[in-house]
């Protein structure tokens, strides 16, 4: 089912003036997609999604589940969360302490008044989903982090919502538990088909999960799409920079050409992904460290080479992480372990010109 | 570490057993021994006369009623105004929330002789004016009667309950309920399924509290039941003991003792129904956000409901007061009786010395005894959440042990254990006698507050170092300080006003508030009564302000740190 | 004006009051000087007034401890068997002291002060009576038309006072259980005619109240019209419109006020300067005429109109048992729960 958005605005009273959470958001989310709203804290992405399920009121705009309007300025409508048929996991996870797990899972069920029979079934199967069978009697209070959080996936799932919600589910887990849980989580939304939105300020995540991200920042959407068109070929400064580690240098576009463009910059002259943007025009250039790779053997082309001097040297698990000077600039690069680099090496490395990424000055 | 943690909880348990056990005992001895002390030869001759009589047990019958319906009001009041002036956006919430504790602040005495004159059936001024405006040929409301005695006691005991529940309420985690609104419940059914179940510790904490105490009020079935005819146990005590001349308190302690039996029990029942539920981890740190329900056009209408409940059964006793301290004796209102007000109450009440003197001495007990009485009750509360032990359930049981007992007993139980130290009649000897018998007013909230603190502790000494000073000033102190404002408070108010112990301990040099109003009662001196009984609402309200200030400036700090 | 009446006590009484002093021995009263004070334990309105004067006059400074009546015994005794008696003179209830007499933890001593007092109030050589907790009928006189108000006890009877009485609780406190029965021996002439008052008394359906101070604010307010009370009252609570019933020919009867000095007395020679002055003119005028009490000093009443008329008996005591006992009586007479 998708979710439409239509110019929602919603403002928070500050100290002394108005602060704009959301400020005229514009999204739809299509249906059947694992859709990911990513962006620091104070973005907007937490109040979009309490604004979707109806625990904010907005002030201004539209929203529609499935083509119903659940909620509009304009038209006066309202429709009250619990008649908004979602589904969703809270960052608290919000398992009720006082109940069993089954009632916990049966909940949605119970309130809605199905027959006894149909919620035992139910619950069995959520419970069956997420890998806690036999679990039903166990008080809530003697649940493990990482178990209550799929206590509270079953629920979300019990009574077949339309969407379900997911704000920063995984941020209360420890890391190794998180990457366990996210892939699963992966697989599991696959398998389902449903609408999901997803809430994380997790890079990883969105990236590993998501069908389609949203970027925020100041309560508007800057940038969306697949996981890969955000990463390799972001348009703003502050998504590339958001999305990953990133070496950005200021640069001027000096052509097109072959299907590439051509900047002038502190590194040299560079051919770069192709971007329509005006000769002469200040553009900055965004370089993914782990596509820097001093390490590997020399190329032999002349184009798009850069020199410099091994400044620095990290160990930090995987890879060495290296700072090389490059004229006035310091560029953060990958170094397998194994390569025989050192500090203060003098090193020359080719740019591939596709992952030489221009976004907006 | 783990050492270190048991010999406090047995030098707590020393201390606190030392304190409440010693008068209790002394009680049990009396009761057990012939003549008019703690030390005479053995009898059970005061058993089979207590118990002897059958008319007990229809005491017994009434004193259920009292206390159940009592505490039941109570609880239902004190939740209903601790929800909507911690979780609603209901305006004038703080004057609310202050409103709501002032029955603590009066004297008992004092509250139900104004509820007397509001609602008795001859002329109370509530009566009267009903009468005139329906016409009626009968006054509509009889206040001496069980109902009525309910009534008085449930409003009396409402602000115990109000400071117990309020903290637990303002520190609910909200997206317990969120979650509820999204899987498809409404208002009413969310209140009912997941809001009060999840705060049924503090209810139920509330709610025993409130049985304890009112098993123990003297004041309310004294003024009113007496007058009602529905006797309870501590009326049937007073009978007992005051009929004659030789007072034998072995006899009253006695029938104490199974007001005191019935109160462990209760207290051991509560420990087990929350015994799973103290466990909840009702505040989590990331989500939790205070967020406040919107009323919407309930607000007006709610708004209303709140104001003519505090009108009515807070406000107007309290001008009752007032106006009985101005007119020069008891009048009902009129064009007269306006006429004839006058500050003499007043000036004779401040020219006094002795009531001066009182004064002093109450505002120095409230003060000084409730803040050693909270820094005991911390390490009390601390050891009875965090060590888990046989000893922590003894070190709790021990804390109810005089304050279950009936008040016009417990005081006789503790002179006969001072008398034995050099400490009798010196103020230092009410200070201890307070901070034992009102412990459980310390305990309560701070238990609360450190069962919500309890995984923040554990997750910051997991994490170790320089982490723990910042989760002590960012997660603990705003948590903690609520519970300290609410014990502080609750402690301070009970001091002020207290009465059982200082009317059998007071000496010339120790005179406080309330036995000098017992006096001026014992002389038919209501207007002095009720001016020096203002003045004790004054300092009481002034040292809750002051409390309250102290605590929300404390918890802003720690939130900017 | 409590204040005025102080006022010109004072100034009335400073003669008999030097005289007072002077009866007690120039060296005893040195000796009462290097002790320093004299501790009062007593339950009694108003006495801090005649503390001040009693230390004002003889520079040994009076320390007043009120303690209940239900608490006085009690109190006492743990004390004296602690060894902490720190009382040096006790006032109560006549029953209370011969109580503490048994124990022997009184001392004898005959003030001179109370030397022209009447011949009941030295009952033995340890306690000095020194007046009466009278008991009347008082009622409104704004509401009770004069010709209404009762002229003997019986007409308490008369149903139209019906729901229009209040009186302490019958079937246990002290002073009206004694009042009760000191009626039967001084009043009414047979049981059956004291039964018969009783049962009527209880058909007007009495409110019950702990204790005589709860008594006159009903009263006052109109709540009820008449009660079982103390004329004192009429006194301590003026302007309000409070009167006794004056009765033909019968008497106004109560409880004896009992003065003593404890066995061992902390300081004995205060204790007696202190005995001395309180029977001396000078405080019984003061008790008399700041809080209305009926004192047994020749010639001072309370500023009462009519009560110096008035025939006033001290009933008999009675001991705990026939207290308890007559309590059970009334208590089921009164159909108290």
């Amino acid at each position: 089912m998708d979710i439409a958005i239509e110019g929602l605005v919603k403002e928070y009273a500050g100290e002394g003036r108005g602060i704009r959470a959301l400020d005229g958001v514009d999204l739809t989310i299509p249906a059947g997609t694992i859709f990911t709203l990513l962006g620091p804290s104070g973005c907007g992405k937490t109040t979009l999604l309490r604004c979707i399920v109806g625990l904010e009121t907005p002030d201004a705009g539209e929203i529609r589940i499935g083509g119903e309007v659940v909620w509009s300025k304009r038209r006066g409508v309202a429709v009250p969360t619990e008649k908004r048929g979602l589904g969703m996991v809270f960052q608290t996870y919000a398992i009720w302490p006082h109940m069993s797990v089954f009632d916990n899972v049966g909940y949605p069920l119970q309130v809605r008044r199905r027959p006894r029979a149909e919620v035992r079934d139910a619950v069995a199967r959520a419970l069956a989903r997420v890998r806690l069978e036999g679990f039903e009697a166990r008080l809530a209070t003697r649940l493990s982090g990482g178990q209550q959080q799929r206590v509270a996936l079953a629920r979300a799932l019990v009574a077949e919502p339309r969407v379900i919600l997911f704000d920063e589910p995984l941020s209360n887990l420890d890391a190794k538990l998180r990457e366990e849980t996210r892939k699963e989580l992966k697989s599991f939304l696959g398998t389902l088909g449903i609408t999901a939105v997803y809430v994380t300020h997790d890079r990883v995540e969105a990236l590993a999960l998501s069908d389609s991200i949203a970027v925020m920042q100041g309560g508007r959407i800057v940038e969306q799409g697949s996981p890969q068109k955000i990463y390799f070929e972001a348009g703003h400064r502050f998504v590339a920079d958001f999305i990953g580690r990133a070496n950005l240098v200021e640069a001027t576009v000096r052509g097109h050409a072959g299907g590439r463009t051509q900047v002038e910059c502190a590194l040299g002259t560079l051919d770069c992904q192709r971007r329509d943007v005006a000769v002469g025009s200040t553009v900055t250039l965004c370089l993914r460290p782990e596509f820097i790779r001093p390490d590997l053997p020399f190329a032999g082309t002349d184009r798009n080479v850069v020199r410099g001097e091994v400044d620095s040297l990290t160990f930090v698990g995987e890879v060495f992480e290296a700072e090389i000077r490059v004229a006035t600039e310091r560029l953060l690069a990958r170094v397998d372990p194994e390569a025989r680099i050192a500090q203060g090496d003098r090193v020359s490395f080719t740019l591939a010109p596709e992952h030489c990424l221009l976004v907006a000055a | 570490m783990g050492n270190g943690r048991s010999t406090l909880a047995w030098l707590l348990i020393a201390v606190v057993g030392l304190l409440t056990i010693c008068p209790v005992a002394m009680l049990a001895l009396g009761s057990f021994s012939t003549g008019l002390t703690a030390f005479g030869s053995f009898t059970l001759a005061k058993y089979a006369a207590a118990y002897g009589d059958p008319a007990l047990y229809g005491v017994v019958a009434d004193t259920v009623g009292f206390v159940v319906g009592s505490s039941l009001l109570a609880t239902v009041l004190a939740l209903f105004f601790a929800y909507l002036s911690t979780r609603t956006d209901i305006p004038l919430k703080r004057l609310f929330a202050i409103v709501s504790l002032v029955p603590m602040m009066i004297p008992h005495l004092l509250f139900a002789v104004s509820w007397a004159l509001l609602l008795n059936p001859s002329n109370g001024m509530l009566n009267l004016v009903l009468k005139d405006l329906f016409a009626l040929d009968h006054a509509p409301f009889n206040i001496y009667s069980l109902p009525g005695m309910i009534l008085v006691e449930g409003l009396l005991d409402m602000p115990i309950a109000y400071l117990i529940m309020a903290p637990a309420m303002a520190s609910f985690d909200v997206s317990l309920e969120e979650s509820s609104h999204v899987f498809g419940a409404g208002n009413l059914q969310t209140l009912a399924r997941i809001t009060l179940p999840v705060l049924r510790p503090a209810i139920l904490a509330a709610f025993t509290l409130g049985v304890v105490r009112s098993l123990a009020s003297f004041a309310v079935p004294s003024v009113i039941g007496m007058p009602g005819q529905v006797p309870v146990l501590a009326t049937y005590i007073y009978q007992m003991i005051a009929t004659g001349f030789a007072t034998d308190y072995g006899k009253a302690a006695a029938v104490g003792m199974s007001v005191l039996v019935t109160s462990i029990v209760l207290i051991v029942v509560y420990r087990r129904l929350t015994a799973a539920s103290e466990k909840f981890v009702t505040v989590s740190g990331r989500g939790y956000r205070p967020a406040q329900i919107a009323l919407g056009r309930a607000r007006g209408p709610l708004l209303a409901v709140v104001a003519a409940i505090s009108l009515v059964m807070i406000v107007l006793p309290v001008l009752v007061l007032l106006y009985t301290s101005l007119v020069p004796y008891a009048m009902v209102p009129s064009r007269h009786a306006f006429a004839m007000m006058s500050l003499r109450h007043w000036r004779e009440v401040l020219q006094d010395p002795v009531s001066l003197a009182s004064l002093e001495n109450s505002l120095f007990l409230g003060v000084a005894g409730a803040t050693l009485g909270v820094v005991l009750s911390l390490f009390v509360a601390w050891v009875i959440v965090r060590v888990k032990t046989r000893a922590a359930g003894l070190l709790e049981g021990l804390s109810y042990l005089s304050f279950s007992f009936p008040g016009i007993v417990i005081g006789v139980g503790f002179m006969w254990f001072f008398v034995q130290t050099p400490l009798y009649a010196t103020l230092t000897a009410l200070l201890i006698g307070y901070i034992a018998t009102y412990l459980p007013y310390g305990i309560r909230p701070l238990a609360s507050a450190f069962i919500q603190i309890h995984t923040h502790l554990e997750e910051s000494s997991r994490v170790c170092g320089a982490g723990t000073l910042v989760t002590l000033r960012r997660v603990v102190a705003p948590l903690l300080v609520p519970g300290i404002v609410s014990a502080w408070i609750l402690m301070a108010s009970m001091f002020v006003r207290e009465l059982s112990l200082s009317v059998v301990l007071s000496r010339p040099g120790t005179e406080v508030l309330a036995v000098q109003i017992l006096h001026f009662a014992d002389d038919g001196l209501w207007g002095q009564l009720s001016a020096l009984g203002m003045l004790m609402i004054a300092i009481s309200t002034t040292l809750v302000v002051i409390a309250a200030a102290v605590g929300s400036r404390f918890r802003a700090l720690a939130a900017q740190g | 004006m409590p204040r005025r009446f102080l006022a010109a006590a004072a100034l009335a009484l400073a003669a008999t009051a030097l005289t007072a002093t002077a009866h007690a021995d120039a060296g005893d009263l040195a000796k009462a000087k290097s002790e320093g004070k004299a501790v009062f334990y007593a339950n009694i309105t108003s006495v801090q007034p005649i503390m001040k004067a009693f230390t004002a006059d003889t520079g040994v400074t009076g320390e007043y401890t009120r303690i209940s009546s239900s608490k006085f015994v009690a109190t006492l005794v743990t004390e004296a068997d602690a060894g902490k008696l720190l009382a040096d003179v006790v006032q109560a209830p006549l029953p209370v002291l011969e109580l503490l007499r048994e124990r022997g933890l009184l001392a004898k001593y005959r003030s001179p002060s109370a030397a022209d007092y009447p011949a009941w109030t030295h009952p033995d050589d340890s306690i000095q009576l020194f007046g009466i907790e009278y008991v009347g009928l008082i009622y409104n006189r704004d509401l009770v038309k004069p010709a209404d108000v009762p002229k003997r006890y019986e007409d308490l009877t008369d149903p139209k006072w019906n729901n229009k009485i209040v009186m302490a609780n019958p079937a246990n406190h002290p002073s009206t259980i004694s009042w009760l029965v000191g009626l039967r021996e001084h009043v009414f002439k047979s049981d059956a005619d004291w039964m018969k008052f009783l049962k009527g008394l209880a058909a007007n359906h009495p409110m019950f109240v702990a204790s005589f101070g709860p008594t006159p604010a009903p009263i006052e307010s109109g709540e009820k019209l008449i009660g079982i009370s103390m004329p004192k009252y009429i006194v301590t609570q003026a302007p309000a419109p409070l009167d006794w019933a004056r009765l033909d020919g019968e008497p106004l009867l109560g409880t004896p006020r009992a003065i003593a000095i404890t066995a061992k007395a902390p300081h004995p020679a205060a204790a007696r300067a202190f005995v001395d002055y309180w029977l001396g003119r000078k405080a019984m005028g003061m008790l008399a005429k700041d809080v209305g009490e009926y004192v047994a000093t020749p010639g001072v009443y309370p500023p009462i109109p009519g009560i110096d008329h008035a025939k006033v008996i001290a009933v008999r005591e009675l001991s705990d048992e026939e207290i308890r006992k007559w309590g059970a009586e009334f208590k089921d007479i009164f159909g108290v729960k």
